[in-house]
């Protein structure tokens, strides 16, 4: 069938870009009127919610819409993380002579930064490739062993890597393959430059939601879904199964690689191999399963809500995880598609499925 | 075109030493009708599984127009044009009913997935013609007032009519039904009939036909194999498959033979006065 | 030679561990078709449960020499409590999902597992110290060969975890208990059908599953007292390369869990002792991925094929 062109090009074009725009602008707002507003702490509090509605968006895309279960997800972020901060930090050794931030808003170092990023989503996203292919192919249960070892034996490795090179002359000698090794150890990788604010945080949310949300109202994500309700089915429909899994394992690996680069360039982490071990997996896991596997707002609402919960509840915190893991069990019991299911949180007010037509 | 369009050539699988399907063939014409049928455990499903690539033949060879299909995954085999529905009805319960149609249509989508994230003109266009096209179908299976009803909320027939609407959605060249006439009353029955005696000319497809029901078989095929055990143990029209010793006694074991053929020459003689 | 002597004698060692928690996952899987992710919680629960008793009765004090037999009690009372453990897992978090998609299972085991590990770390249960584990078991040098010594404790050790599979083989091929679980993992409505009574059976296997598991715990703290806190990522290790031996052994199969572990204990030691020691959960994890790759169903295991 011969594609017709739309009411207008232009308009299409304009369409097809607006929701980004508006990111970039509410982003901006974020950035140089919320923040500065309401303080350090809200401010720093508004970028980890913002970085786990990334972690856990990007996670349903495996999870809720593709009913794989990946719990490996803290794995990603760590590759993402660690390529970002090594590209930063040396990057900045080596044009600056200083790992200090350069530059002010858009300057080098940000534009720097922002290449670390997106150097981290891909080398992310290969790590997904590698650990997507094999296990993927099989049914069922078996991406959640390789994807749990995965994020287990890197957290291993990383723990095995030599002390982050401090002066620019030692950096100039090493060579360049050499410095990946130098990431810190079990202590972290410090001294990374912190680029991430407010104003990048928004603009990478805005992408991660406007992406799952096209994805779930176009054919591709249809192909994901209809993987998650009946794979058999879904091959029987001329989907290649397993190619469709592998792409949404990648994606949802590019953007938690997306998220661990913010996260490595952020005021007050550490980036180091603990911290994303299989406890931060969890955490994303626990985000989407109560928010709803396969709701983009019900995993952002829920990721928001799981960022600010610890903050209310400080005094609380020996039992923080208990309470989670109590929640996820009661959840499966009573209602095991999670809050909001498949559905939108604006499916509440107006329930599109229900009832007899129109 | 002189060829059949789907070859058979004496498929089989054996799970263990069980031979589920032995030697099956079958050769399909352009618009044809055909039907499949044979008692509870004759292997009429498993030789849909090994057409459509669930089950990988140990012998023989599967063709559409000429192309080999058999060893190929089942995804490739619906894309060369050979579309199947579920005995146990396998929709995706939590999608619409739209939906489910729409996931079938997109081997008509020929834009990337960047050009889906960036809704490019191409991907709008494609996207508003799969709706177009699945709403169709969804008109011509009565089901367009459903549209946006999940899937598992409809009734046990328009389950079974959803199922077809969807096979129908890959634009197969050859439709295979397994039972879809299982738990309809008997208008239900009727109306699906007089829907898929329709369905080769206007979609220029053939079908090849599981159903128990005799009469629904019966009125609608040129032709009839007959499974039991594994074996075909006939095949020809419906009035001489009706008839057969041996199709009667699989069905009903020895001793109703006699009485069956009995009735069945009354039948006739009945149907000609 | 020494070193390869060592080395042989510890990968059978912990390749027997790793094979009695193994049955636990490949049990489960066999009756139910799902991973019981909480598995390797029950194992953390045995060695913690050990200690907490051996504490209990004052022999984790310096100097405190336990009975002959104390090692054996507690090993049975661990046993015992773990089992009970896993009944009441299977009754309370597993059994209203019966029946519920895998996704569901699968989650809701993960939710038990991070519940237990959580508790066992409450200041009240087991604190976040490690401990030290006491040498319940007696132990002297029986042998040297070679420059390497033959311990009673870990002969001791081994035999136990022989002596307990060879037990579960029996029962498992032997009884009428055991056909009931071969027939409940085979089709569990045509079972169900037939008369066997699915739940107990299905209690009863994670049951055992737990106890052997528990067997392993205290075991595994003989051999390496030095006891990590309940979520310790080191027990996470330890819980998935046992799950990779059921998986290599081929998942459901019995006696493949028990050549996984072996295989195993192998790879990783002397892996260990011949390249690098910092890479062993390196070459666990390759492998697994090789078998996924190129032989799903694991050494021992058929390929299923799904009912459509």
């Amino acid at each position: 069938m011969e594609a017709r062109p739309g009411p207008s090009a232009a308009v299409t074009a304009l369409r097809g870009v607006l929701p980004f725009l508006v990111g970039a602008f509410a982003s901006l707002l974020l950035h140089f009127v919320v923040a500065p507003a309401s303080g350090p702490f809200a401010t720093k509090l508004v970028m980890d919610a913002g970085i786990n509605v990334i972690l856990a968006v990007s996670l349903n895309l495996v999870n809720g819409f593709t009913g794989q279960f990946s719990i490996g997800h803290a794995g990603f972020m760590a590759v993402g993380g660690y390529t970002a901060g090594l590209v930063t930090y040396y990057g900045s050794m080596l044009l600056w002579g200083s790992p200090a931030a350069h530059g002010g808003f858009l300057g080098g170092g940000e534009l720097l930064f922002l290449a670390a990023c997106l150097a981290g989503a891909a080398v992310a996203a290969l790590a997904g490739l590698l650990v997507g292919l094999p296990s993927l192919r099989l049914r069922g249960d078996y991406l959640a062993i390789v994807t749990l070892g995965f994020g287990e034996i890197l957290r291993v490795l990383l723990q095995r890597t030599g002390d982050v090179l401090p002066t620019a002359a030692e950096v100039r000698r090493t060579p360049l393959p050499e410095l990946a090794t130098h990431v810190g150890g079990a202590l972290g990788f410090t001294g990374i430059p912190f680029y991430t604010s407010p104003f990048w945080v928004g603009i990478f949310v805005t992408v991660m939601l406007v992406v799952a949300y096209r994805l779930k109202s176009g054919s591709h994500g249809r192909s994901f879904l209809a993987i998650r309700e009946d794979e058999v089915a879904a091959e029987a429909m001329g989907i290649p199964t397993t190619r469709v899994k592998v792409t949404a394992f990648v994606l949802s690996a590019l953007f938690a690689g997306l998220a661990g680069g913010l996260f490595a360039h952020l005021v007050g982490t550490t980036l180091n191999p603990r911290e994303l071990g299989f406890q931060k997996s969890f955490d994303v896991v626990i985000m989407v399963v109560l928010g709803g596997m396969g709701s983009i707002s019900g995993a952002a609402i829920a990721a928001v809500i799981l960022t600010l919960l610890p903050e209310l509840l400080r005094s609380f915190s020996e039992y923080r995880m208990i309470l989670y893991a109590a929640l996820l069990v009661v959840v499966m019991i009573v209602r095991p598609q999670g809050l909001l299911g498949l559905g939108e949180i604006w499916d509440v007010w107006r329930p599109r499925r229900k009832g007899t037509g129109r | 075109m002189s060829g059949p369009l789907l070859s058979v050539e004496s498929i089989s699988l054996a799970f263990g030493g069980l031979k589920a399907v032995n030697a099956f063939s079958l050769s399909l014409g352009r618009r044809q009708l055909w039907g499949l049928i044979g008692p509870n455990g004759a292997g009429k499903t498993t030789a849909f599984n090994l057409l459509t690539g669930v089950y990988r033949p140990d012998s023989g060879t599967v063709s559409l127009e000429g192309r080999r299909l058999n060893g190929l995954p089942p995804h490739e085999i619906t894309a060369a044009g050979l579309a199947r529905t579920f005995q146990n009805i396998r929709l995706f319960p939590d999608l619409s009913v739209l939906d489910n149609v729409r996931v079938a249509c997109h081997l008509d989508a020929r834009h990337g997935l960047l050009a889906a994230l960036l809704r490019t003109p191409r991907h709008l266009a494609e996207e508003k013609a799969m709706e177009e096209r699945s709403r169709a179908l969804l008109s011509l299976f009565g089901l367009e007032e459903r549209a946006d009803d999940d899937a598992r909320n409809l009734p046990y027939g328009d389950q079974r009519r959803l199922e077809m609407a969807r096979a129908l959605a890959t634009a197969p060249k050859v439709l295979l039904l397994d039972e879809p006439a299982a738990g309809m009353n008997p208008r239900e029955k009727d109306e699906l009939t007089d829907l898929i005696r329709g369905l080769p000319a206007r979609f220029d497809i053939a079908v090849l036909l599981i159903e128990h029901d005799m009469g629904v078989v019966m009125d609608l095929v040129e032709g009839i194999t007959v499974l039991d055990h594994g074996e075909t143990i006939a095949v020809g029209a419906p009035a001489a498959i009706r008839r057969d010793p041996k199709v009667i006694e699989a069905y009903l074991g020895t001793g109703a033979v006699d009485e069956a053929v009995d009735e069945a020459v009354d039948e006739a003689v009945e149907g000609r006065a | 030679m020494t070193k390869l002597l060592q080395t042989a004698m510890d990968a059978v060692a912990v390749g027997s561990l790793y094979a009695l928690i193994a049955l636990g996952y490949t049990m489960v899987y066999g009756v139910l078709k799902f991973i019981n992710f909480a598995h390797s919680d029950i194992f953390v629960l045995g060695a913690w449960s050990s200690f907490a008793m051996a504490a209990a009765l004052g022999w984790t004090k310096a100097g405190a020499t336990p009975p002959l037999l104390g090692g054996f009690a507690i090993l049975l009372a661990s046993m015992a409590f773990c089992a009970a453990a896993g009944i009441a897992i299977e009754r309370f978090a597993y059994r209203p999902l019966r029946g519920a998609p895998r996704l569901n299972v699968l989650i809701t085991a993960i939710g038990v597992s991070l519940l237990l590990q959580n508790v066992g770390q409450l200041p009240f249960v087991f604190g976040t110290q490690p401990q030290r584990m006491p040498q319940l078991l007696p132990d002297r040098v029986l042998a040297s060969v070679a420059g390497v010594d033959l311990r009673l404790v870990d002969l001791i050790g081994a035999g136990t975890a022989v002596a307990l599979m060879l037990g579960l083989e029996a029962l498992v091929f032997r009884t009428k208990l055991g056909r009931a679980m071969r027939a409940v993992s085979w089709d569990v409505k045509t079972a169900a059908l037939m008369g066997i009574p699915v739940d107990r059976v299905v209690a009863f296997t994670f049951g055992l599953g737990s106890a052997l598991a528990a067997a392993a715990g205290l075991l595994y703290a003989m051999k390496y007292p030095g006891l990590n806190q309940p979520a310790h990522a080191t027990w996470v290790l330890l819980g998935l390369k046992a799950f990779v031996a059921a998986v290599v052994g081929g998942i459901g199969n019995i006696r493949g869990a028990m050549l996984g572990g072996l295989l195993i204990g192998a790879v990783e030691l002397f892996g260990a002792a011949y390249f690098s020691p910092h890479l062993r959960d390196l070459y666990v994890f390759t492998l697994l991925i090789l078998v996924l790759l190129y032989r799903p169903a694991g050494l021992l295991g058929r390929a299923a094929v799904e009912k459509v």
